[in-house]
């Protein structure tokens, strides 16, 4: 469904990504690992379009999406739930789902989907005429995943859904994330809770600085003596283990 | 005594509706900034052309239709509002989209260059001698009470809350103008939701030249002669944005409305009856500025702004 192919991305003279090739088919939970400013964040704004590729290319549904504009991939069917999840404060939760569902013309369909994705969230129905900048971090997430889902997305990126969120509203934010992979959304997952995001991906890659540096499934990726020591918090286990061994 | 409070009466009414002029020009000041954070510098400017303008199509019009009547105002508004429009557009292709990933501080000369170009465009093609500008209303007045009232500052008040209303009403009721609520926080977010930013910025430079324009309409019958200078009403549009807080649409008007009242009762009455008050008049706006800003740092309506990095 979404195939990138050596893509690399600058930040005026920085390079961000240094050819980076990933594919996700229909119907699958893939997940994007890797450290801080390994270019994960960046991954997902070239295939949305914020920030355009200097080398490679980007195929979705078989057209090449790379050089469009955000509009034109948006309307594609591709919607991005961004870092810290950037909803408009200023606007009440309502006014941030009609915004989620600016491209949608057909004022039958807008209230189609406006009261599907609030049966889906009951929080943010009770908080309708609330300005969005009042409600909890949890909810937040919501409305921002809320405001995505207006479009129907074929593909749905989430970059870092549960930054800043408690353990409780953690698990709360996977639950909606594994409900919409069940209900068949495609989803490209970017995570710092590796186990977590692992456990319920389809398929994983590793990134660092700029390159993937693995893929896999989580039992692959599990085999990995690296990945555990660096993402998966068994790191001290099994470097010790061995330093004892000698 | 009761002079006085006729005087000031009277005064209070001319002095919102030059408040009025003001507040539509930091009305305009304010669109921009918050959508880019661009100060646009020519505000003033657009002003005074959009005065020209309409000056300029009453001639030809009156020409056509054989003297000055109702319907010259009308068309020759019609006319400037039509310009207003495409002057909008243009100014979104000229300043605004080539300059639309350099630092703000670059858009920001740019909009003191077109400042400088415009004002000296409007003198040649205008030729260097004061206009007489003529107004729908003439120097009709009517009297509440003792109070005189020119017809002509009703006018302007009326327009001005007309036209509020109006972006009042598109701000906060309609999809469009939700959505250029939502880029002017968050351009990047706004994108996302496929919201065509490059569309709404272009919208946001046609609102800001309409504004410019119209209260250059309103604002021309009061002056006794038309020439660029008026250009410079922009500069003191500038600490009423500040006063009612820079970026705040209501603080913008509010602003506005009091610096009009200040200046023209502090030139009035003030003047009058305290011999002193003749010498800071031209700087008592910015005493009254500084005062609130020692009060309220972030002006009236500013709300205090924590940047996004």
């Amino acid at each position: 469904m979404l195939k990138m192919v050596g893509v690399e991305t600058f930040y005026g003279k920085i390079k961000a990504l240094h050819g980076v090739s990933l594919g996700v088919e229909k119907g699958q939970l893939v997940c994007i690992l890797g450290a801080n400013g390994a270019g994960k964040t960046t991954i997902l704004k070239t295939i949305c379009g914020i920030t355009e590729p200097e080398y490679g290319t980007i195929h979705f549904n078989d057209e090449q999406i790379d050089h469009k504009d955000p509009e034109e991939i948006i309307k594609m069917g591709i919607s991005h739930v961004p870092e810290n999840r950037r909803i408009f404060p200023e606007l009440t939760v309502n006014e941030n789902l009609l915004m989620g569902g600016f491209l949608i013309k057909d004022k039958d369909l807008f209230a189609e989907r406006f009261e599907k994705v609030t049966a889906h969230f009951p929080v943010l129905s009770k908080r309708s005429s609330q300005q969005a900048g009042t409600l909890s971090g949890g909810e937040q997430q919501m409305l921002a995943i809320a405001r995505a889902l207006m479009l129907e997305p074929q593909l749905l990126l989430l970059d870092e859904p549960s930054l800043g969120l408690s353990p409780k509203l953690v698990q709360e934010i996977f639950t909606i994330i594994q409900d919409l992979h069940q209900a068949g959304v495609t989803i490209l997952l970017v995570e710092q809770n590796v186990n977590q995001a692992l456990k319920i991906a389809d398929y994983g890659y590793v990134l660092t600085s700029g390159k993937i540096f693995l893929s896999g499934t989580y039992d692959e990726l599990y085999e990995e003596e690296k990945v555990r020591e660096m993402y998966l918090g068994e790191g001290k286990y099994v470097r010790r283990a061995r330093l004892w061994r000698s | 005594m009761n002079d006085v409070l006729t005087g000031l009466l009277q005064e209070s009414v001319s002095g919102i509706a030059l408040g009025c002029i003001y507040a539509l020009i930091a009305f305009g000041f304010t669109l921009i900034y918050r959508a880019t954070e661009v100060v646009n510098f020519a505000q003033g400017e657009l002003m005074m052309v959009g005065a020209y303008v309409n000056f300029f199509f009453v001639t030809q019009f009156s020409g056509v239709l054989g003297g000055v009547n109702f319907w010259v105002y009308l068309f020759a508004f019609a006319g400037s509002i039509i310009f207003a429009i495409l002057f909008g557009i243009l100014l979104d292709y000229i300043i605004n989209r080539p300059l639309k990933d350099e630092p703000v501080f670059s858009v920001i000369m740019a909009t003191i260059s077109l400042a400088i170009i415009l004002r000296s465009l409007t003198a040649i093609i205008a030729g260097p001698i004061s206009l007489v500008p003529a107004s729908p209303f003439g120097d009709n007045t009517f009297n509440i009470g003792s109070v005189v009232i020119s017809i002509l500052d009703i006018s302007i008040i009326i327009w001005t809350i007309v036209l509020m209303a109006i972006f009042y009403f598109f701000f906060n009721k309609t999809r469009w103008g939700i959505a250029m609520k939502a880029t002017s926080t968050d351009p990047e977010a706004a994108q996302l939701m496929g919201i065509p930013i490059k569309q709404v910025y272009r919208f946001v430079w046609i609102f800001a030249a309409l504004v410019g324009v119209i209260g250059g309409v309103l604002l021309a019958p009061r002056m006794a002669l038309l020439d660029t200078n008026i250009s410079y009403l922009g500069l003191k549009a500038f600490p009423a944005a500040i006063l009612g807080g820079f970026g705040s649409i209501p603080g913008a008007v509010v602003g506005g409305i009091i610096l009009g009242i200040i200046e023209t009762i502090s030139m009035g009455t003030l003047s009058f009856h305290f011999e002193w008050v003749k010498e800071i008049n031209d700087i008592i706006v910015w005493i009254v500025l500084i005062v609130v800003l020692m009060i309220r740092p972030n002006g009236l309506f500013g709300i205090a702004k924590v940047k996004r990095v």
